[in-house]
């Protein structure tokens, strides 16, 4: 069992001022417009802390940013030969201490999918490396699921059992928060700022395992994602389901940039003025067409019939045996982004009733 | 010869440069060009060197494996290595099909070009002491070539060699110059064309039409292919009719890279990253590609 401890709802405050010393601070804030996303925050005393709703983005762009230039390439011809010089300076982000903190246990679990991803292949990215190196992460358990999560069945939520540093649970009317401490990061985060925390007793445990148990009989969404893996790795392969849903996809790629999990990207070489330019990395999605078209035009992917075969086989299929587990995480996001109803709660939903016998509609 | 008295004007900064990628793996090395065969109208080979010299000298690779090829503010592209490694340099085939092949269709001899790798997983390295069948179609020679110059270069393997070479028309076969020597070396050679000329007076139909003039021997052989991705189902669907076992039959894929090394996602093929887990493939490795 973790160790664990009581934050008073005071202190919690208090302890990101302090942590603001010697951190970068991103949170959930709710902005002017009433909307709460995870954001860097500069001034504690400025900003709304939103602990209520889920934020409408996750930490991906902290981490992997929507756009981010990898070097600047300057082209010169030597004086004296005139020989073409190609150079090419990369531009690494710098390492900062950062204490994420209000983390959603689907957020930080999409963080470890995009630490396999980055840094668990053959090739590590040195820019994922620098802005991960020094993360701390605070999450917080969701005693109230939203609308459409559904990370029960994707097994990563609504609380952790490990990558965390510190996992709060807000206890009695959110008047104290359950502190169990994780990582190492954690451990000694507690420990250096030990007066800000108490002892936890019996009746504390109890009471966490008693939300974390009511919490999971919350969910609204009932999706059978196991049972889609299964089927999508035994089965034949749902192409008519996925042409009709392809067809409906509206190829925005809003379902990519907004989840957690797909860090899929494009490098371009962009030209700025004669003698320089810039690599930039961006997000990609693979349901834009000319994600696998080749030159000469060849596309080994049709647009019209498997547009979105490749995102949820991946996430249900390829992944499942590549890493042990979906790399979808549950958090709902695309469902409100897809206009075209295209999501993947639609897709899960629909393989799973076309192939269950028992179910009733 | 001291390269850096060739090419006293980017020498410190190639290994400025060489140091730097070293530990990131987007930032290109600058290669000079060497020398530049053109194999038809579109085609040509390019002889290339890294610039800095102490990369050069280090720089190795295996048969199926490709470099990331780029030009400045044109981005880049997967290039499979069209030489035997063990030389000096590397070559690589490139086809002008658009604009940052385009631009390096237009570089002369002593020009410089972005190059990223060795990447992705190459030919067994036992596969030239084998019997090996080479199927290749039009550019698909390419990655082949290599394999082929390892397997003659062992004398008492080399008549065992046979290469099935289809090409658009007579002018589009690539390596036309190395056919005499392929062939004296003790491999058979047979080749065709969709459509013949005047000059023509070899067969005329798809790459499968040769498989039956030369010997199969399903027990023994294995077989290399490369092509377009059409031509590559319908040989390996051919070849296990004749009884040659999917897990003796090789084949190399192309798709569009962004990042060569397993990140960015594109090259997908089924739960493969081709750049990573291929380009080389055994054929019963993707076989929803042909079954």
């Amino acid at each position: 069992m973790h160790d664990a401890l009581i934050l008073h709802r005071d202190h919690f405050l208090p302890l990101l001022r302090r942590l603001s010393r010697d951190h970068r601070l991103v949170g959930p804030v709710r902005n002017r417009q009433g909307d709460t996303l995870y954001t860097e925050i500069t001034d504690l005393d400025r900003v709304e802390i939103d602990l209520e709703k889920q934020p409408l983005n996750s930490l991906k762009s902290f981490f992997f940013p929507q756009r981010e230039v990898l070097a600047s390439t300057l082209v010169d011809r030597s004086p004296g030969t005139g020989e073409l010089m190609i150079s090419f300076h990369p531009e690494c982000p710098p390492e900062i201490p950062t204490l994420y903190f209000g983390v959603r246990s689907c957020d930080l679990f999409a963080v470890l999918y995009m630490d396999a991803i980055f840094l668990g292949g053959r090739f590590r990215d040195p820019y994922y490396e620098q802005r991960r190196r020094r993360a701390l992460f605070l999450t917080l358990g969701c005693t109230r699921p939203f609308a459409h999560c559904f990370c029960n069945a994707t097994d990563n939520g609504p609380f952790l059992e490990f990558g965390f540093d510190l996992q709060l649970t807000a206890l009695d009317g959110d008047e104290i928060f359950f502190v169990e401490t994780g990582k190492a990061g954690g451990r000694k985060l507690v420990r250096d700022l030990a007066p800000y925390f108490s002892p936890a007793d019996d009746d504390h445990r109890n009471r966490q395992f008693q939300a974390a148990l009511e919490a999971r009989g919350l969910f609204r969404q009932m999706v059978p994602v196991q049972l889609a893996c299964s089927l999508l790795r035994d089965q034949p392969e749902p192409t008519r389901l996925l042409a009709e849903l392809s067809r409906r996809c509206q190829d925005c790629g809003g379902c990519a940039y907004i989840c957690p999990t797909c860090t899929c990207f494009t490098i371009e070489d962009r030209k700025l003025d004669e003698e320089s330019g810039e690599r930039i990395r961006t997000w990609d999605a693979c349901t834009f067409a000319g994600f696998t078209r080749m030159a000469g035009e060849h596309n080994p992917v049709s647009s019209e019939r498997q547009r979105i075969r490749r995102r949820f086989l991946h996430k249900l299929k390829t992944d499942v045996a590549r890493h042990g587990r979906p790399s979808c995480v549950g958090c709902g996001r695309c469902v409100d982004t897809c206009f075209g109803g295209v999501d993947i709660i639609t897709f899960i939903n629909s393989l799973t009733e076309a192939a269950d016998p028992d179910h009733q509609p | 010869m001291n390269p850096d008295s060739l090419f006293p004007s980017c020498s410190l900064d190639a290994r400025r440069q060489a140091r730097a990628a070293l530990d990131n793996i987007f930032l290109p090395l600058q290669a000079v060009v060497r020398r530049i065969i053109p194999e038809n109208p579109l085609v040509k080979t390019y002889t290339l060197d890294l610039a800095d010299e102490l990369s050069n000298s280090r720089f190795s690779f295996a048969p199926g494996q490709f470099m990331m090829v780029s030009m400045p503010h044109l981005g880049e592209a997967p290039i499979s290595f069209s030489s035997p490694p063990g030389n000096r340099g590397f070559d690589l085939t490139i086809r002008n099909s658009g604009r940052l092949t385009a631009a390096v269709h237009s570089l002369a001899p002593g020009d410089l070009i972005g190059v990223r790798g060795p990447y992705g997983r190459a030919f067994p390295a036992e596969l030239a002491e084998k019997e090996l069948l080479v199927v290749a179609g039009g550019i698909g020679m390419a990655p082949l070539r290599p394999v082929i110059e390892q397997a003659l270069a062992r004398p008492e393997r080399a008549n065992k060699l046979r290469i099935l070479y289809g090409s658009r028309t007579p002018d589009d076969f690539c390596f036309r110059r190395d056919f005499r020597r392929w062939q004296e070396q003790g491999a058979r050679l047979l080749l065709t064309v969709d459509r013949g000329d005047p000059s023509w007076d070899g067969p005329v139909g798809l790459v499968t039409g040769l498989l039956d003039q030369v010997e199969l021997n399903p027990e023994t052989d294995l077989a290399l292919i490369c092509g377009p991705e059409l031509m590559i189902r319908a040989v390996i669907r051919v070849l296990v009719d004749l009884g040659l076992p999917p897990e003796r039959i090789f084949t190399t894929m192309e798709r569009q890279m962004k990042c060569g090394v397993g990140l960015c996602g594109h090259c997908h093929h089924e739960n493969h990253l081709v750049c990573v887990d291929g380009p080389v493939f055994r054929s019963d490795e993707i076989a929803e590609l042909w079954r």
